[in-house]
C-alpha cells in the first residue's frame, strides 16, 4: 500500500488565493464601515442602531466586528428538504445543486414556436419538466404569469409549482403580505390539511425543520436595502424560512465597472443583508452571493452569458466559502433561440459554477437575457449538467483502474474490447448523451436528420403529454385552494412597493 | 471658428467636463455669442460623438462623458441666454421618472441623459415619483413628452395610473407618453394607452422624435 496519496483525479479550480480574499473582504469592511448603506426601512435603522451602527438619517455605517460576527452567527448548513419532508440538498461546502430561476416575462411556445407573454400554464409545464428531470434539484416558476391577476402572481405561481413537483421551491413575491400567504400554503403541504389554524400551526413547525421553500428577494445596487426587501428579510428570519438575499450589480452602472470594484460594492451589499437578517433572528438560515453582470455598452442589456460575470461568479464562491455560509451561482444566456450561443453560454456558465463548488446553481434553463423561458432549454440544461458532472467526477488512479494486468495480457498490438475489465468499468468511466448526438453520418441522417434544439424540443414536449407528477393529496390540494382564492382579494388591494 | 469653439467641440468628443467648462467660460469672456458656441461647438460635438457610436467606435461610458461635458458648457451658456432673453432651440420638453414605489433609476437616467445629448430639454423627477408630481411638473414645464419607467410588475400599474391623472387634468392631448422598464413592452402600452414603448435609451431617442414629428 502507499502512503497519503490520493487516487482520485479529479479538477480543482479557485479564482481568488486566501489572501486575495482578506484584501476584497477588507475592502468591503470599509465600504460598510466609512460610506454605509441605505436602508428605507425605520425598524431595520433602529434595530441596526441598536446593534452598535452609527446612523446618519437613513445611511447606516456598519462596524466591522459586528460585519464579522453576523458572518460568524449565519449557519455553515442548510439541509433542504422536498415537499414530501424528505432530505433533497445539502447547502453546505462545496456539494453543487441545480435548478431553475423564476419570473420569466415570455415564453418560447414549444408548439407553436412563437415568442409570447408567459402564462401561469408555463410555470406548471416548467415544474412538470423540471420533476422529470433528474439533474434537476429544485424548481423555481420559470414564468412569470400574466394571466393572473398581478398581486396574486406569486401565491398562483408557488402553488402552480407544488402541484406539478414535489421538488424544493425556489420563489419570489411582491412584499410581505403575499410571502406570508405562500409560508400559509407551504404549512398546510409540510403539517397536512389538519395542521392548519390553531394559534401555532403546527405545520409551520414541520416547515421550519424541514423547509422545502428559499425565498429570493433581493438589496438594490448601490448599497441600498428597499423597504420591502427588509420586510421579506425580516419575515423570513422569523419565520426559519432559508432566504437568498442577493444583490444584482450592474458593472458601469450601479457598481464600478472594474470586476474588482464591483466585486467589493457587491460583499459589502451582501454582508450588510446578513447583518440585518442576522439581527433579526439569531441562526437563521441565509443563502449568499451576488450577481455582478455587465452592462452590454453598446446596447445597455444586462448579459446573463458573459465571461465576465464567470469572474465574479467564481470571485464570490471563493469569498462565500471562506465565511463558510452556503452560496447560490447563476447561469443562463443572452440569446433568444435555443441555439449555438445558447448552449455556448450555458455551457460555459454551468461548467464554471460546477467547478467553483457553488451550492445552489440557479436559472438552468433561462435564456434571453432573462427574460425568456424555454422548457426545452431545461432538458439541454439537464444534459449539460450531466456532463458537467462527468467532469467534475474525474477519474481514479487505482492499481486496478491503471491495470498493469490487464495491459500485460492483452500485450503489444492485442485488443481490449473482450477484456473482463473493460466490461467491469466502462460504464463508470465512460459517459453516455442522453440526446447529444453519437451517431454515424449515415444513421444520423436516417434518423431524420435532426438539430440538437429539434430533439430537446419534442422530448419538452413528450414529457409535458406523458409525465405527471405525484399530486398532492386531495385534502391538502383544496385547502391551499381555499388559502389562495381567500387571500386575493386582500391582496388585490395592495399597492406594493419595492 | 474661432479656436476657443474648436477646442470646445474637442472638449466634448473626447469627454472632458473640466474643459468644458473652462473653455465656455472662455468663450463667452471673448464675446461668442452663447447661441453661436451652443451651435457651433456642443451641437456639432454630440453630432459627432452620435456618429462614433453609430460606428462602434465609441461605447455608453463614452456617451456619458460627452454628455457631462455638454451639460458641464451650458451651466455657464444657460444663465447667459437667459440674460439675453434667448432660448435654446430645444427639440422638446420632456418630463422623465420611475414610477412610484419604484426606486429603480438606470434605465430611466440613461434615457434622460441620451435625450438630454439629443436636444430635449429634460426634467429628471427620479425615482418613486408620485402621480400627482409627475402631472404637476407637465403643467409646470409645458412638457410635450413624459417618459414612465417601471422595473417591477407591481409597480409598472402606476404608469397607467399617470396616465388617467393626465386625462383627468386635462393634459393627456399636450404630450406623448413613451414607457418602458424589463417587464412593460409594445403590448402593455397599448393595453394602459401610452403612445410608445421604448427597449432601451438608444431606442428611446428615435421614439420621442418619432412621435413629436422632429
Amino acid at each position: 500500500m502507499n502512503s497519503g496519496v490520493k487516487t482520485q483525479c479529479k479538477p480543482s479550480y479557485r479564482i481568488l488565493t486566501e489572501e486575495q480574499i482578506k484584501e476584497i473582504h477588507r475592502a468591503s469592511l470599509e465600504v460598510l464601515e466609512t460610506v454605509g448603506v441605505r436602508v428605507l426601512h425605520e425598524g431595520g435603522v433602529q434595530l441596526l442602531q441598536e446593534a452598535g451602527c452609527r446612523v446618519k438619517g437613513n445611511v447606516v455605517q456598519i462596524p466591522n466586528w459586528l460585519v464579522e460576527e453576523s458572518i460568524r452567527s449565519a449557519p455553515s448548513r442548510i439541509t433542504m428538504y422536498n415537499q414530501q419532508g424528505q432530505e433533497a440538498m445539502r447547502l453546505e461546502g462545496r456539494n453543487i445543486y441545480f435548478g431553475l430561476g423564476t419570473d420569466l416575462i415570455s415564453t418560447y411556445d414549444l408548439e407553436t414556436g412563437e415568442i409570447r407573454p408567459s402564462r401561469l400554464q408555463d410555470v406548471a409545464n416548467a415544474a412538470t419538466v423540471a420533476d422529470y428531470c433528474e439533474e434537476v434539484d429544485f424548481i423555481a416558476s420559470f414564468a412569470l404569469p400574466s394571466d393572473v391577476p398581478t398581486n396574486s402572481m406569486y401565491v398562483e405561481c408557488v402553488k402552480a409549482m407544488m402541484e406539478h413537483s414535489v421538488k424544493p421551491i425556489f420563489f419570489t413575491a411582491a412584499g410581505q403580505e403575499d410571502l406570508a400567504v405562500i409560508a400559509e400554503m407551504a404549512a398546510v403541504v409540510a403539517g397536512g390539511a389538519s395542521s392548519r389554524g390553531g394559534r401555532r400551526p403546527q405545520g409551520e413547525d414541520v416547515l421550519r425543520e424541514k423547509p422545502f421553500l428559499i425565498h429570493y428577494s433581493e438589496p438594490t445596487a448601490p448599497l441600498t436595502h428597499s423597504h420591502g426587501a427588509v420586510r421579506k428579510v425580516f419575515f423570513c428570519a422569523e419565520k426559519g424560512i432559508p432566504i437568498c438575499y442577493t444583490p444584482g450589480d450592474m458593472l458601469g452602472a450601479t457598481t464600478p465597472v472594474t470586476l474588482a470594484g464591483g466585486i467589493v460594492q457587491a460583499t459589502a451589499e451582501a454582508l450588510s443583508g446578513i447583518v440585518l437578517h442576522q439581527l433579526k433572528a439569531k441562526g437563521a438560515p441565509i443563502i449568499s452571493g451576488f450577481g455582478v453582470v455587465p452592462l452590454d455598452m453598446k446596447t445597455g442589456i444586462f448579459s446573463y452569458g458573459a465571461p465576465d460575470l464567470r469572474l465574479t461568479n467564481s470571485a464570490f464562491a471563493d469569498i462565500f466559502h471562506y465565511y463558510e455560509i452556503p452560496m447560490w451561482s447563476t447561469v443562463g444566456t443572452d440569446a433568444f433561440r435555443l441555439d449555438a450561443q445558447a448552449a455556448m453560454e450555458h455551457a460555459f456558465g454551468t461548467l464554471m459554477a460546477a467547478l467553483d463548488g457553488a451550492n445552489l446553481i440557479h436559472d438552468i434553463g433561462y435564456m434571453g437575457q432573462g427574460l425568456l423561458g424555454n422548457p426545452a432549454a431545461i432538458v439541454m440544461s439537464d444534459e449539460i449538467i450531466s456532463y458537467v458532472k462527468r467532469v467534475i467526477r474525474g477519474f481514479d488512479i487505482t492499481r486496478e483502474k491503471i491495470g498493469l494486468d490487464v495491459i500485460r495480457k492483452v500485450g503489444p498490438g492485442g485488443d481490449f474490447m473482450t477484456q473482463r475489465h473493460t466490461a467491469d468499468h466502462f460504464r463508470q468511466e465512460l459517459w453516455r448523451p442522453k440526446f447529444l448526438n453519437r451517431d454515424t453520418p449515415k444513421a444520423w441522417m436516417e434518423k431524420g436528420g435532426k438539430s440538437y434544439e429539434e430533439i430537446v424540443v419534442q422530448k419538452a414536449l413528450d414529457i409535458l403529454a406523458t409525465y405527471r407528477a405525484e399530486p398532492l393529496p386531495k385534502d391538502v390540494q383544496q385547502t391551499i385552494d381555499e388559502i389562495a382564492s381567500e387571500a386575493a382579494g386582500e391582496l388585490a388591494a395592495i399597492q406594493f412597493v419595492a | 471658428m474661432s479656436e476657443i469653439l474648436n477646442q470646445l467641440k474637442d472638449a466634448v468628443v473626447v469627454g472632458e467636463p473640466e474643459q468644458a467648462h473652462e473653455l465656455a467660460t472662455q468663450a463667452l469672456e471673448a464675446d461668442i455669442a452663447p447661441l453661436t458656441a451652443i451651435e457651433e461647438a456642443l451641437n456639432v460635438g454630440m453630432q459627432i460623438v452620435g456618429d462614433k457610436f453609430e460606428s462602434e467606435e465609441y461605447f455608453i461610458p463614452d456617451l456619458m462623458m460627452a454628455t457631462e461635458a455638454m451639460k458641464a458648457s451650458m451651466k455657464i451658456f444657460e444663465p447667459a441666454l437667459l440674460a439675453r432673453q434667448e432660448q435654446r432651440q430645444v427639440l422638446g420638453t420632456v418630463v422623465i421618472g420611475t414610477v412610484e414605489g419604484d426606486i429603480h433609476e438606470i434605465g430611466k437616467s440613461l434615457v434622460a441623459t441620451m435625450l438630454s445629448a439629443a436636444g430635449f430639454q429634460v426634467h429628471d423627477l427620479g425615482v418613486d415619483v408620485p402621480v400627482a408630481t409627475f402631472v404637476e411638473q407637465v403643467q409646470e414645464t409645458g412638457a410635450n413628452v413624459v417618459g414612465l419607467s417601471a422595473l417591477l410588475t407591481t409597480t409598472m400599474r402606476n404608469q397607467e395610473a399617470v396616465i388617467e391623472a393626465l386625462k383627468e387634468a386635462g393634459l393627456r392631448e399636450q404630450v406623448k407618453v413613451v414607457i418602458g422598464g424589463a417587464p412593460t413592452g409594445p403590448d402593455w402600452a397599448t393595453t394602459i394607452g401610452a403612445d410608445a414603448y421604448a427597449e432601451n435609451a438608444n431606442e428611446a431617442v428615435g421614439v420621442v422624435r418619432q412621435l413629436i414629428g422632429v
